[in-house]
């Protein structure tokens, strides 16, 4: 009987253009080579639009740059800038103040809705709709929508608050809960994305688990500690490495603040990041932007190596 | 002899490719040059008046003035409307620079004039001008658009800063226009009385930026102060500068001043005085227009600031100027543009102001005789008011660098909405004026 897929190598290597004198390539390196021509693509695409970007701003640190195309070298002035600059200390504080109540915040937050709706049901599928819905609106569209609602003495919030004999407060223009404020609607707008990172985790524990734990005496909170949480662990740790590295960028938020406080009141919500901002793009100090940048960047990437070791390079037992 | 249809159509696509490959070449090396060649005779003039904008008279103004001239030049004027907020604090602007595609025209505050200026990105526009059109420039309007006696911003308005209050809600608590408050005790202590459950007595501006500092400066001048000495070192630190800051401090501390305006900021009087947000509202002459076209029911009253405890009355006189990028495609196109548009009266440059003041907006002209020629707009109405009680107290708005600004910005923020103590903070920010003021080589800061 003839093998089908005999005869199609047999015409294949048939077809194939041999080099005179050359070498064949063994079957091993030929793969290798296959899959580095797979990663070529991606890997040339991170070097060019990250790895550049990245060496360029780094080199820009070490230079004073007017925005108009003078470059002078300064050596570390730029660094020795920033270690006497109160402003960008006081940035680095509000970033980690920023970090430390909203990543928690969004872990709890997520976990917690995920954990709710769960369950298959109709109703579940229209609430983890709508919980995700913030998530398909632009984020300059929520901070004039919340903008509105925290109006000081007429907006919603402060309405209801009258109706109950609560005095006004001004939620984005008092330094004590501009801030805060901030937080809780990055949390809002970002739940719904969490929640559905934590249901793939949730769904991917088998339910027989679960059965054999009941059948063992064990109660919800009991389950939750020794199998729901232990078995989301690479879960867990995604969501804490992703978002702990965007609230230190602020990507997530810059437009919430630039729409909401420019930065303010009294720099009460002037990330590190907006604070690069500011300094490259209305000061037009591009070069000690790149620095504090650069400084930014080391930060984030001793959290991921800390991450990694605590979690042995995100590998996870069970046991 | 059969030809092999294949190797015809191989010959066929090697001369296609052959041809695409000639225009693939001339576009990558040629179209460059033919794309310049075009973009010299099209200068592109970059402002936030676009169409559907807040006012449309003052769109279709930019749209006339762009018009008149492609109609009787053979280098075009192209408006590109860039939105108000990615303008005057965003990225647009500086990013175009710092990656050498700056526009050929655009228009800046003073405020940002030392930027662009120590950029070395500003054309010097006295060649394209005579010199009887550069004296019909009011001198205090004028001076902080010079560098060494050269011009290079020419200005299409002025924008005086003042008080409007609200005729109703003075009615409401049984005070006429007789009531307005002249100092800024009796201004707080009226606002006090007009504060309610649903409304603020006054607004001042709290969002940082430079529009703040702008609105605060007038109260600065008026108890005496000011940010540099005649010598070049910071006078921040002083009496005056520490009144100044506790006047807007007592604002907030007595609840009289809402710590965050509503709509774009408290340079939109429509969403604020207009909605009944508050009953008094600082805010410039731009504001006659932006009622007359949001809130044209809307009954209000416009007076001068009111001064502190033997202060002298004074105000701020901002307003936009047209530049021209010096490192543009077509400078001298450029240049010529802005002198035909705004200093040029034998081209209508004149008409051209007072149409902006009078008709577009509602400010007062940089020019004698643009002053002249509107008088009888200038004499009529809120303008009358500014005409002759709000405008002689204007005094140009500073010119200063961003390390200046932002460490002023700093302390107006801290003593308004931090609670600090005003006098720590003048201290602060005239030791980081003085810091920076020892080592500055830019033009001079006014």
């Amino acid at each position: 009987m003839r093998d089908p897929a005999a005869e199609i190598r047999k015409g294949v290597r048939a077809a194939a253009p041999s080099i005179e004198g050359g070498p064949r390539l063994s079957n091993r390196a030929r793969e290798r080579i296959a899959g580095y021509l797979f990663v070529a693509p991606d890997a040339i695409g991170l070097l060019i639009f990250v790895g550049g970007p990245m060496i360029l701003s780094l080199s820009l640190g070490f230079f004073s740059v007017s925005g108009f195309g003078e470059y002078a070298f300064v050596g570390l002035g730029n660094y020795r800038r920033m270690i006497a600059d109160p402003l960008f200390w006081r940035s680095l504080e509000v970033t980690i103040l920023y970090v430390v109540a909203l990543v928690p915040s969004l872990y709890v937050v997520g976990l917690g809705l995920a954990l709710l709706v769960q369950t298959n049901s109709r109703f579940n599928t229209v609430v983890r709709s709508l919980l995700f819905m913030p998530q398909t609106v632009s984020l300059v569209v929520v901070g004039l929508v919340w903008q509105v609602l925290l109006v000081d003495k007429i907006g919603l919030f402060n309405q209801f608050g009258a109706a109950l004999n609560l005095q006004s407060i001004s939620w984005l223009g008092d330094p004590r809960f501009a801030l805060f404020t901030v937080i809780g609607i990055s949390v809002w707008f970002l739940m719904g994305f969490y929640m559905l990172i934590f249901l793939g985790g949730l769904q991917d524990i088998p339910r027989e688990y679960y059965e054999a734990a009941r059948i063992d005496g064990a109660g919800p909170v009991q389950s939750f500690l020794k199998i729901t949480l232990p078995l989301l662990q690479p879960t867990s740790f995604f969501v804490l490495l992703v978002s702990t590295v965007a609230a230190v960028c602020g990507s997530q938020t810059f437009d919430l603040i630039y729409i909401m406080t420019k930065g303010g009141p009294a720099n009460s919500t002037s990330l590190a990041i907006f604070y690069i901002y500011q300094q490259a793009f209305l000061f037009n100090e591009y070069g000690y932007a790149a620095a504090m940048a650069s400084v930014l960047v080391v930060v984030l990437m001793a959290i991921t190596v800390l991450l990694f070791i605590l979690t042995r390079g995100g590998r996870f037992t069970y046991g | 002899m059969v030809e092999n249809a294949n190797e015809r159509g191989a010959a066929r696509a090697s001369r296609r490719a052959v041809l695409a490959g000639g225009v693939a070449t001339a576009a990558i090396t040629g179209f460059p040059y033919i794309s310049r060649g075009f973009a010299a005779q099209t200068l592109k003039f970059w402002q936030f008046y676009g169409p559907g904008g807040g006012v449309a008279t003052q769109d279709k103004w930019f749209v006339d003035v762009a018009k008149s001239w492609n109609d009787s030049h053979e280098v075009k004027v192209e408006l590109v409307y860039v939105p108000n907020n990615a303008y005057m604090d965003g990225t647009k602007l500086p990013t175009a620079f710092a990656s050498g595609s700056g526009p050929d025209l655009f228009i800046i505050s003073p405020g940002d004039f030392l930027r662009y200026y120590n950029g070395g990105v500003l054309l010097d526009l006295t060649p394209f001008m005579e010199q009887a059109a550069r004296d019909d420039f009011f001198p205090s309007v004028i001076a902080n658009r010079m560098v060494d006696g050269k011009i290079y911003g020419l200005p299409y308005e002025v924008e005086p800063m003042a008080m409007y209050y609200s005729v109703d809600a003075f009615n409401e608590i049984g005070l006429t226009d007789k009531d307005v408050p002249k100092t800024w005790d009796e201004l707080l202590s009226v606002a006090k009385k007009l504060t309610n459950a649903k409304r603020y007595g006054v607004l001042f501006e709290t969002s940082p930026g430079y529009y703040q500092n702008f609105t605060w400066y007038p109260f600065l001048w008026e108890a005496g102060g000011d940010f540099q000495t005649k010598e070049g070192k910071s006078a921040f630190n002083s009496p005056a500068t520490v009144q100044a800051l506790k006047f807007w401090q007592d604002s907030i501390n007595m609840a009289v001043a809402p710590r965050k305006p509503l709509g774009g900021g408290a340079w939109d009087s429509v969403p604020n005085i207009g909605s009944g947000y508050c009953a008094m509202q600082n805010v410039g002459i731009w504001a006659i227009a932006q009622l007359r076209e949001g809130a044209p029911d809307f009954k209000y009253g416009v007076f001068r600031l009111p001064t502190p405890p033997g202060g002298k009355y004074l105000t701020i006189g901002g307003g936009w100027a047209f530049v021209a990028n010096a490192r543009g495609l077509n400078p001298k196109a450029a240049g010529e543009f802005c002198a035909w548009a705004l200093g040029s009266p034998k081209d209508g440059s004149s008409q051209r102001i007072i149409d902006w003041c009078t008709k577009a907006k509602s400010d007062m002209p940089p020019t004698k005789s643009a002053l002249e020629g509107g008088k009888a707009a200038f004499e009529n109405g809120f303008l009358k008011v500014f005409t002759d009680e709000i405008y002689p107290g204007a005094r140009a708005e500073p010119r200063m660098p961003p390390p200046v600004y932002k460490a002023i910005s700093d302390a107006i923020q801290s003593v308004q909405l931090n609670g600090q103590s005003p006098e720590q903070a003048a201290a602060a920010a005239s030791d980081q004026i003085d810091a920076f003021l020892s080592g500055y080589k830019g033009a001079p800061i006014l």
